[in-house]
């Protein structure tokens, strides 16, 4: 019988598929949702209390106000660059990159260079 | 946060010598004690597992496997020290704390990737779990030369970026994009790194004007060098050789690295 854990991985690979920001996406973000995306791809995943912790601990030049977090983070999810599992406090957030899509080349090339390589 | 530092090594270019220099640098932070671990990104022309002694008879699970969800990052870390084989300069490394996560070198792994993509999610907790599974100190990417997704992945996460390029005006135009690129995405430490320079020119005037032109730091300049190319990367040169004026300099690159802590 699936367990929380599985349940929520489920659900958060369901949400994955929605969507997703491409690393060139990032180049165009605004600074402030960088820094949450850039810290989000370094820790995968990360608790709303967590974040909080960890923008409260950057040097103050750096640091987002709680609206601001707020704000940059409803934006993010909105966008599926970020998936929220959960509500309020006790959100968990997980980055989403968009899937790199495979060649456009016909099938027939690869399933040909697929039985050579078979050989 | 996690504690391991990312360097991603990057040329816009190929041929510039970014496996060696990789793999090099890789060993020479393991010597210092440091937990390091190497990846190769470069899935569609993978080949930094030759400096490491690795062939396809040798070669256990790859990142392929990891992308597939046919294997885990722990069983596609290869420990470098624990398989040095006899060459005189990766013996060294017996005993140190060096992994490589190879990409694959069947033929019909890569065209999958080709055909199918890449799970970026799955990538970068690829990336993300070798820091925390193998308590690493330094994960360094060996990436594809020029600009590509999973380089601008590696780009974003990195600590530290190398962009390393020749003393040739191919070179220095493309280092431009990425030096761009770099700062667009905060990078918080970039260094350049000159290889290839001919012993004929003034090594600090080359390293005044590529400063000036690029505004970021050159950690080294290493010499073009017969005796590297004749070494054909069979084994880590500046283990092998370290007194030649090579190894001196990539040294120095690896002292730039670890004085970024």
């Amino acid at each position: 019988m699936p367990g929380v854990f599985d349940r929520l991985n489920k659900e958060i690979e369901n949400k994955q598929k929605e969507g997703g920001i491409t690393p060139l996406d990032l180049v165009e973000l605004s600074p402030t949702l960088r820094k949450i995306m850039k810290l989000m791809l370094r820790e995968l995943q990360m608790t709303y209390p967590r974040l909080r912790e960890v923008m409260d601990a950057m040097p103050e030049a750096e640091r987002l106000t709680p609206n601001s977090l707020d704000e940059a983070l409803a934006s993010l999810t909105e966008q599926f660059w970020l998936i929220r599992i959960g509500e309020k406090e006790k959100a968990i957030y997980k980055v989403n990159l968009k899937r790199k899509s495979g060649s456009t080349l016909a099938n027939g090339i690869w399933s040909s260079l697929d039985q050579k390589l078979k050989k | 946060m996690s504690k391991g530092k990312i360097v991603s090594i990057h040329s816009f270019r190929g041929g510039t010598g970014k496996s060696n220099t990789t793999a090099n640098l890789a060993a020479q932070v393991a010597l210092t004690g440091k937990r390091v671990g190497v990846v190769d990104t470069d899935i569609q022309s993978p080949g930094i597992h030759v400096l490491f002694g690795l062939d396809e008879t040798k070669m256990g699970k790859t990142l392929n496997d990891f992308l597939h969800d046919k294997a885990s990052i722990r069983e596609v870390g290869f420990q470098v020290g624990e398989n040095t084989g006899d060459a005189e300069g990766r013996a060294k490394l017996a005993g140190k704390n060096l992994w490589l996560f190879p990409s694959s070198i069947r033929g019909r792994e890569i065209s999958q990737i080709l055909k199918e993509g890449i799970d970026f999610n799955r990538l970068n907790e690829g990336l993300q779990s070798t820091i925390t599974e193998f308590d690493l100190d330094y994960l360094f990417i060996d990436t594809h030369p020029g600009l590509n997704e999973e380089t601008l992945l590696s780009i974003a996460t990195s600590d530290i970026l190398i962009i390393i390029l020749r003393p040739d005006n191919q070179d220095i135009q493309g280092t431009s994009v990425t030096v761009d690129i770099a700062r667009s995405l905060d990078v918080p430490n970039l260094l350049l790194m000159v290889n290839k320079a001919l012993p004929k020119y003034d090594f600090q005037t080359i390293k005044n004007d590529i400063e000036s032109k690029f505004n970021a730091p050159v950690a080294g300049i290493l010499p073009l060098s017969f005796d590297l190319a004749d070494n054909a990367s069979q084994d880590l040169f500046s283990l092998k050789y370290p007194d030649h004026a090579w190894s001196t300099a990539l040294r120095g690159v690896a002292s730039a690295i670890l004085a970024l802590e």
